[in-house]
């Protein structure tokens, strides 16, 4: 599967494995972020995943199963939940304009 | 905020622990003090911390349990106990955790606002070196 527009980016999903902790935070910072933007960012454990999510951000240990449980999504992921390089491109992305890889 | 989120008892500011276990022991042992949670919680939050490493940057880790651990959570609270010797946690070191026990979203307002504060090297050295409760209830709310 290929990448996505950052047009076509309406909803991310921060996953985490029990979703109270750290995606929490990094879900809070990327709203504020992506404030002008109208892109909406929710938290929710990696196994639940909803179908309407345009893009998936996860710790790099949950990838594996952030994959499996949502196939067939643009997944990015991360090593550190403050202030990963991953985590800003994808914010310049989405307000400058260009392609999310898969 | 609710009152009970922070519940002043769960701020533990001169604690010491020999390991990240002992450390997060003592963040789930303050939680079930304050009603928050019921015992077998902390070893969900050791499970938890198993699959990933809590630490979150600038010397805090927010140990919290699993997704199937919410269901003994009774309401949502958050304990901050700070380690001054420092305590090592899988290769860096963490001075303060803030343990989470959370069933609903009650906590989000106060880990963005946590979240804030490591952004900023100047508050996060503030809040990791408080040494009054008041001082930590002031910087998370």
């Amino acid at each position: 599967m290929g990448g996505i527009d950052s047009k076509d980016i309406h909803k991310i999903i921060v996953a985490c494995d029990a979703g109270m902790g750290s995606s929490v935070m990094l879900a809070s910072q990327l709203r504020k972020q992506l404030k002008e933007t109208g892109v909406t960012v929710e938290h929710t454990p990696v196994n639940s995943i909803p179908d309407d999510a345009d893009v998936v951000l996860c710790h790099a240990g949950l990838a594996a199963r952030a994959r499996a449980a949502a196939p067939g999504k643009v997944l990015v992921s991360f090593q550190i939940f403050l202030g990963d390089p991953a985590v800003t491109r994808l914010v310049n992305t989405i307000k400058s304009g260009g392609t999310v890889d898969a | 905020m609710r009152e009970d989120l922070l519940d002043p008892r769960a701020i533990l500011l001169h604690e010491s622990a020999a390991d990240r276990t002992e450390a997060i022991r003592r963040c789930g042992q303050a939680l079930v003090d304050v009603g928050a949670v019921a015992e077998p919680y902390v070893e969900a939050m050791l499970e938890r911390e198993r699959t990933i490493s809590t630490y979150v940057g600038e010397g805090v880790a927010i140990p919290h349990g699993t997704a199937a651990a919410k269901e003994i959570v009774k309401h949502d609270a958050i304990c901050v106990v700070r380690f001054p010797e420092g305590v090592d946690w899988d290769g860096e070191r963490v001075t303060l955790c803030v343990g989470i026990a959370a069933r609903n979203d009650g906590h989000v307002p106060l880990l963005a606002a946590l979240a804030d504060i490591l952004l900023d090297p100047e508050r996060a050295r503030t809040l990791r070196e408080a040494t009054e409760v008041h001082q930590v209830i002031k910087e998370l709310t």
